[in-house]
């Protein structure tokens, strides 16, 4: 177990090692004109980063940081809710079409559900919302308040809910995926054969040892759905005006802003890393190896 | 662990090849097709709701949402075909090969795409096209989506094989592994290889182009389409469903012609 989160903590830190480097190289591409300047440009912004010195954000003139802390807690909170809702549909789903006939269609479900781009899904899901249950949608108009997702008042949660269950949906699909690779891989394991030959019941065989294998499956799978669920969230924040700092991000390419869009990729990309560490070391934990 | 494909599974390629093959035709007779020129205004009124004269409708400025979808799927595809390229060959063909470099050199290169895969394709592609033009939308889809496909390719190589071990005993050098590989693993998935990355950049492509990065209007594509349609389609349906179905259909046929993943199968 030493051995193992040595080494994923090892590849955590080469990762963020990558991707600090990858911000640096994005933040000087305005300011450096030439290959060595460029060079030495980058470097410079590497070491300042490695300080915790983001620079300023050229849009506001507030320091980086202190404009992503601004903004990051409204995108936690949507991919927060987004991931529960993912996690609740996406085993739900399982169990409900785990074997037989049903396993077929669920495979043609999840194929459609992946096809569907997430922005489509969010205007779908704002179609229906404004139709059929008369809440109001803000698809059209930025909120001057934007309401807080996890707020008891009624509108507050007809406001924020579409823009959830979109970020939820695409976050559904990946934990589908997830799940049926892990249910795929632990159905053609010997171990089944062997314990059913021990006397073992097929109920015992799933309980003690199946489920284990799947949920560690799953939580290996922790680094792709949170990537599913960020993207999610860029285009979730952008079809439902909710101002966060993947809204915030699309900004700030939009209009040059490289010092703010650096630093929410690299803090992103550390989200990635984050999960991907924690979900590998607590598989490892629950079966006792590695799950690729 | 590859499990040989399925009846049902080997039917669900053959519609997906079939449909890919349907919307190629119709791309290239569209111009044939299209009751109106690409960004025609006026050719109806505003906002008629599917009619035998409009059978999708028209949308805010008058223009035929039937022939305008035809349009957006030609500009669609084409970009989408250009970035599949890039993906494949950049990040499929790599990671092929990189599984057969000596190991610092294959080390290095897993970490470069591994950095990359950590960020969500969508975030790196709106980053590429900010540095560069959105002229290169197709460009930057494909650059984003290739660490996914390297990585994938690169898993898909088992180092330890038999005929690598045998390779390896006999004296063989590394390169004529690899030029056997390329020969017969990488040419034989080459297919649902690209298949696969046709889904994925037609999804970033399009949503590219619906947050404002990616084609260009007159040359609007079905992502921008749709975007437009936002002010509209809470009154009229048609102005976003369309070409949001002719969107979903294309990708769901090039998933349908790379096969069911390992956690798809039926």
């Amino acid at each position: 177990m030493v051995d193992f989160a040595l080494r994923q903590a090892g590849r955590f830190a080469f990762g963020l090692l990558g991707a600090l480097a990858a911000a640096a190289a994005i933040s000087v591409v305005p300011e450096a004109h030439g290959f060595g300047p460029y060079l030495e440009a980058w470097g410079l912004r590497l070491l300042s980063f490695l300080e915790f010195d983001f620079g300023k954000s050229a849009l506001t003139g507030m320091a980086a940081a202190q404009e992503i802390a601004a903004h990051l807690p409204a995108t936690l909170a949507l991919v927060t809710a987004g991931g529960g809702v993912a996690l609740i549909a996406g085993v739900l789903l399982s169990l409900l079409f785990a074997t037989g006939a049903p396993r077929r269609v669920a495979s043609l479900l999840l194929l459609l559900l992946a096809a569907l781009p997430v922005f489509c899904a969010g205007l779908i899901l704002a179609y229906g919302a404004a139709k059929w249950l008369a809440w109001p949608v803000s698809v059209n108009a930025r909120m001057t308040e934007p309401a807080s997702i996890f707020s008891a008042d009624p509108k507050a949660l007809q406001l924020t809910l579409p823009a959830v269950l979109t970020v939820g949906l695409a976050g559904a699909a990946a934990v589908q995926l997830a799940l049926r690779r892990a249910t795929a891989a632990s159905a053609e394991q010997r171990f089944r054969t062997g314990l059913k030959r021990l006397g073992l019941s097929q109920i015992e065989i799933e309980r003690f040892y199946v489920v284990p294998q799947v949920a560690a499956g799953l939580l290996a799978s922790a680094g792709e759905i949170v990537r599913a669920l960020l993207a999610a969230a860029v285009v979730a924040e952008w079809v439902f005006h909710r101002p966060g700092a993947a809204d915030l991000f699309v900004k700030s390419v939009a209009l040059r802003d490289w010092n703010m869009a650096a630093l929410i990729l690299f803090v992103f990309a550390a989200f990635s890393f984050l999960a991907d560490l924690l979900g590998r070391l607590s598989a490892f934990a629950l079966v006792g190896e590695a799950v690729p | 662990m590859s499990a040989r494909p399925s009846a049902f599974g080997g039917t669900l390629r053959a519609i997906g090849w079939i449909g890919l093959g349907l919307t190629a035709v119709a791309v290239a007779l569209s111009d044939f097709l299209a009751r109106a020129p690409a960004g025609a205004t006026g050719v109806g009124p505003m906002l008629e709701a599917p009619s035998e004269a409009h059978p999708f409708g028209t949308d805010l400025l008058g223009r035929d949402v039937l022939s305008e979808a035809l349009h957006g799927l030609s500009v669609t595809l084409g970009d989408a075909l250009l970035a599949t390229l890039v993906a494949v060959l950049l990040g499929g063909l790599a990671g092929a090969m990189a599984a057969r470099l000596p190991n610092p050199m294959s080390a290095v290169l897993r970490w470069l795409f591994g950095v990359l895969a950590a960020i969500p394709a969508l975030l790196l592609a709106i980053v590429i096209i900010g540095l560069t033009a959105r002229d290169y939308a197709a460009l930057a889809a494909g650059l984003a989506a290739a660490p996914f496909a390297f990585v994938r390719a690169f898993d898909k190589v088992d180092v330890k094989s038999t005929h690598a071990e045998y390779a390896r005993a006999t004296g063989i050098s590394s390169t004529t592994l690899l030029k056997r590989d390329l020969t017969y693993e990488f040419r034989d998935t080459l297919a649902q290889t690209a298949a696969r990355a046709l889904a994925a950049v037609t999804i970033i492509l399009s949503t590219l182009s619906f947050l404002g990065f990616g084609s260009i209007p007159p040359g609007r594509d079905l992502g921008l389409m749709i975007a437009a349609a936002k002010a509209s389609y809470l009154s009229a349906w048609w102005t976003a469903a369309f070409p949001a179905l002719a969107l979903v259909a294309l990708i769901l046929f090039a998933r349908l012609a790379a096969g069911l993943d390992e956690g798809e199968r039926a």
